[in-house]
């Protein structure tokens, strides 16, 4: 199945830190680029060598059940660069070729990569399924970073690379705009509760640097607003930074460098403010790529890490919260469920702020991937978003009705309303975990009105 | 040739498979693991992580949760596979009479061993066929076959059913010989292979196996713990100290965050707003 990806053009790459490569050395490029690959690591090599191809991850992927294309299989996907990995890297294929599964690299095959990879939303929903554990979004992830290195990367994916780099967030903005942002959204609060609830920026010698998702600046701003308000009410000394206004980590997932560099900010940023705890925002690649990638990436990391719903979570017992009337449902994003391990927290919050919190089947680590992640949240693969959100679809469509869907991610932000509109669900809301503590939270209750010294951080 | 079959091919074979086994291990263990890859929910302590990869080898738990029908071919399948190479150690050590060690009377064991043997022995043809006849007809797993799928089963089936028919009257070779000839082997002192020509293909297609082991993805033997291993690594926990040891090159390699500098205006707005 063709997919309408656009690619970022050749003189757009320098900028993101990648050369082009000539159409000429693609192929030789491919093999060098794999073998350093492989020798970067071991996921790679024993996740290709040990499929025994049984097929019990066909049933396991979303996308392969949302679009039923034969190479949406977690093993066919990975297949296409096995051929050539066996080809080139293990005995067998060198000494039986074809028999062993092999085939001679050719530049279709790089054609096949972008299609298949891009089709997949490195959900690791495969990995809990094979008997083996394999994990294709592992595969599928090194298959980009090679592309990547041949210059062969989605526009979307460079301008948002790009813009990390330059100005430490997804949507590009500077100071200026920042600034401007947070005091709307500073007077937006003030009218709302009455409280001069304020949305620091670079604040000096605070404790707790709080890294959200920049749209929260902007389309999710609710987040934002809630996540201060708590923080008021908890009487925590927070700010926002400048130069790091972004959760989420692209470079994860298409080119190592780029996370590398991006995941540097965390600390010089952190250090800058003089943070002891960095506090990440609602955006799950971004929790998974800070959490099991920072020590990976950068090393000793001097600071406390948490996520903004943990933090939540453990002072519940300090929150004056008000159950809303209302139905709701959790979405478990994948990065969360299965990369990071953050299922609990988000559900002692709902428990706490909702009326009639429901499940989904399956939940927790065998939930359904959104079809929004892995960053494929660019206009041109709308429709086939919406295919692999098929069964994220089915899953809600069981539990109507409902008012909310509660799912603390950017990404799945992004995809949820579009998709539960495609499926004929548009009356249903979706937001954040913590836009409902915002709306549920009752500010007279808080630390600093009752002259109480905060005891948290 | 002869002697080629019977004194060298086996040496050969199973020094190709214990070395050809451990390059692939070691090369895996080699190679860095840069990030951790925990597939949460991980249980916390080691008791917990060494029951999970114990449920996994013993009980093969995630195909059962996902696929019952292929669990219950594959899980027979290795099984059978186990009990009849215990089965084998034991049988042609103790000419059969191993279940006297258990209490039961010479004539009783030899019926006992035929039987379990035969037994074992069927339903590891069992679930070969079963597991040929759905990587033919099932039309997903087909397509994600290659040839050397087909091959490791027919070679696993061409195996068993000359164990098989082994127990045909008139083809059974004597235990004695086999004994005595594994005896050879084992003590660097290879006598002639049995007279047996079943026995011989047997002996050869074993050798064959040993040979290709390496190569193929029956290897998942050892590769299915080195995946386990990285995904019930622990997490990372914050703040990482100083000293820990970097996880691979990638981590050490340099670079330097372009940092923009620390705004004025930014200070400026939280004095105001202070
Ligand atoms: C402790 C060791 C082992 C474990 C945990 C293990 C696990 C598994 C699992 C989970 C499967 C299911 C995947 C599938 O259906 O393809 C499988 C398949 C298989 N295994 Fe193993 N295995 C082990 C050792 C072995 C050994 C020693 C052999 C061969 C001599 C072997 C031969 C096979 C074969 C032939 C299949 C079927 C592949 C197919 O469906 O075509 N396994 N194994
Ligand atoms: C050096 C290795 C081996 C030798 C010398 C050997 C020898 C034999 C002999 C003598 C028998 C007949 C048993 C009897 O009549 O009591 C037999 C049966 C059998 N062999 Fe092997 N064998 C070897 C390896 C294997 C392997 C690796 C497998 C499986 C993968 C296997 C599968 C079978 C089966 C299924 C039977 C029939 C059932 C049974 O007796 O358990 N053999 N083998
Ligand atoms: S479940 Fe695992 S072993 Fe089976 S085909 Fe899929 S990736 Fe391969
Ligand atoms: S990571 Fe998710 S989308 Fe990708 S192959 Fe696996 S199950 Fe499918």
């Amino acid at each position: 199945m063709k997919i309408p990806l656009r690619l970022a053009k050749n003189k757009d790459l320098p900028s993101i830190g990648i050369n082009h490569v000539a159409e000429t050395n693609l192929c030789s490029q491919t093999l060098q680029l794999l073998d350093e690959y492989r020798a970067f690591t071991r996921s790679l090599s024993v996740m290709l060598e040990n499929c025994t191809g049984c097929g019990a991850c066909a049933k396991a992927c979303h996308s392969y059940l949302g679009t039923g294309d034969f190479f949406n299989i977690p093993a066919a996907r990975a297949g296409l660069l096995r051929r050539i990995f066996v080809r080139y890297f293990t005995w067998s294929g060198r000494i039986f070729g074809g028999f062993a599964g092999a085939g001679e690299i050719e530049r279709g095959i790089l054609d096949r990569w972008v299609e298949y990879f891009y089709q997949c939303n490195a959900c690791r929903r495969c990995a809990v399924f094979c008997p083996f554990g394999i994990d294709t979004g592992e595969v599928v992830l090194a298959g980009r970073n090679i592309l990547s290195r041949l210059g062969i990367v989605p526009s979307f994916m460079a301008d948002i690379a790009r813009n990390e780099l330059t100005s430490g967030n997804n949507t590009g903005i500077l100071e200026p705009a920042i600034l401007d942002s947070c005091s709307f959204l500073e007077e937006e609060l003030l009218e709302e509760t009455g409280l001069q609830i304020k949305i620091p920026v670079d604040k000096p010698h605070t404790r707790i640097l709080y890294l959200p998702s920049s749209s929260e600046l902007f389309v999710n701003s609710d987040t934002l607003m809630a996540a201060a308000k708590v923080f008021h009410y908890l009487g925590l000394d927070w700010t926002l930074s400048s130069m790091l206004l972004e959760a989420a980590n692209y470079g994860l997932l298409f080119d190592r460098e780029v996370m590398k560099k991006h995941n540097g900010r965390i600390r010089a940023a952190a250090s800058a403010v003089g943070a002891k705890k960095v506090l990440m925002g609602e955006c799950g690649h971004g929790w998974r790529a800070a959490r099991m990638y920072t020590e990976g990436a950068n090393g000793p990391f001097p600071f406390q890490l948490q996520h903004i719903l943990e933090l939540v979570a453990e002072c519940l017992p300090e929150l004056r919260l008000t159950k809303l009337p209302i139905r709701a449902t959790l979405h478990d994003p994948c990065n969360y469920g299965r990369g990071a391990g953050l299922v609990d927290g988000p559900r002692k919050i709902m428990r706490a702020c909702v009326a009639d919190l429901v499940e989904m089947t399956p939940n927790r680590d065998r939930n359904f991937c959104c079809g929004g992640g892995g960053g494929l949240l660019m206009d041109e693969m709308k429709q086939i978003r919406m295919q692999l959100g098929e069964k994220k679809a089915e899953q809600i469509r069981s539990l109507l009705p409902l008012d909310y869907i509660a799912v603390p991610c950017a990404s799945c932000k992004a995809q949820f309303p579009l998709l539960i509109k495609h499926y004929g669900m548009g009356e249903v809301r979706t937001g954040g975990v913590i836009d409902l503590v915002g709306k549920s939270l009752d500010m007279r209750g808080s630390a600093v009105f009752a002259g109480r010294e905060p005891n948290l951080t | 040739m002869e002697f080629f079959m019977g004194s060298v091919l086996p040496y050969g074979a199973f020094s190709v498979f214990l070395g050809g086994v451990l390059f692939r291990v070691s090369g895996w263990l080699r190679t860095p693991v840069p990030f951790q890859l925990t597939l949460f929910s991980v249980p916390r302590n080691r008791i917990g992580k060494i029951c999970l990869i114990f449920s996994e080898v013993l009980l093969c738990r995630t195909l059962f949760r996902q696929d019952k029908l292929l669990w219950v071919w594959v899980w027979l399948f290795h099984l059978s596979l186990f009990m009849v190479i215990f089965g084998h150690l034991f049988g042609i050590f103790y000419l059969r009479d191993q279940f006297c060690l258990v209490g039961f009377r010479p004539e009783q064991s030899q019926v006992l061993s035929v039987f379990l043997g035969g037994i074992w022995g069927t339903l590891m043809a069992l679930s070969l066929l079963a597991l040929l006849y759905r990587r033919i007809f099932n039309l997903e797993v087909r397509r994600l076959s290659s040839p050397d799928s087909y091959f490791d089963l027919l070679l696993l089936l061409a195996i068993t059913l000359t164990g098989i028919f082994m127990y045909a009257p008139g083809f059974h070779p004597e235990l004695h010989d086999v004994r005595a000839y594994m005896a050879g082997l084992l003590l660097f002192d290879p006598i002639p292979l049995p007279r047996s020509p079943i026995f011989v293909a047997h002996f050869l297609l074993v050798s064959l196996l040993l040979l290709y082991f390496p190569f193929s993805r029956l290897v998942h033997l050892a590769g299915f713990l080195v995946i386990r291993l990285m995904l019930v690594e622990a997490p990372p926990e914050y703040p990482i100290p100083g000293h820990k040891r970097p996880r691979s090159i990638f981590t050490i390699s340099k670079f330097q965050p372009e940092i923009p500098l620390f705004s004025k205006n930014s200070v400026k707005r939280e004095g105001r707003s202070v």
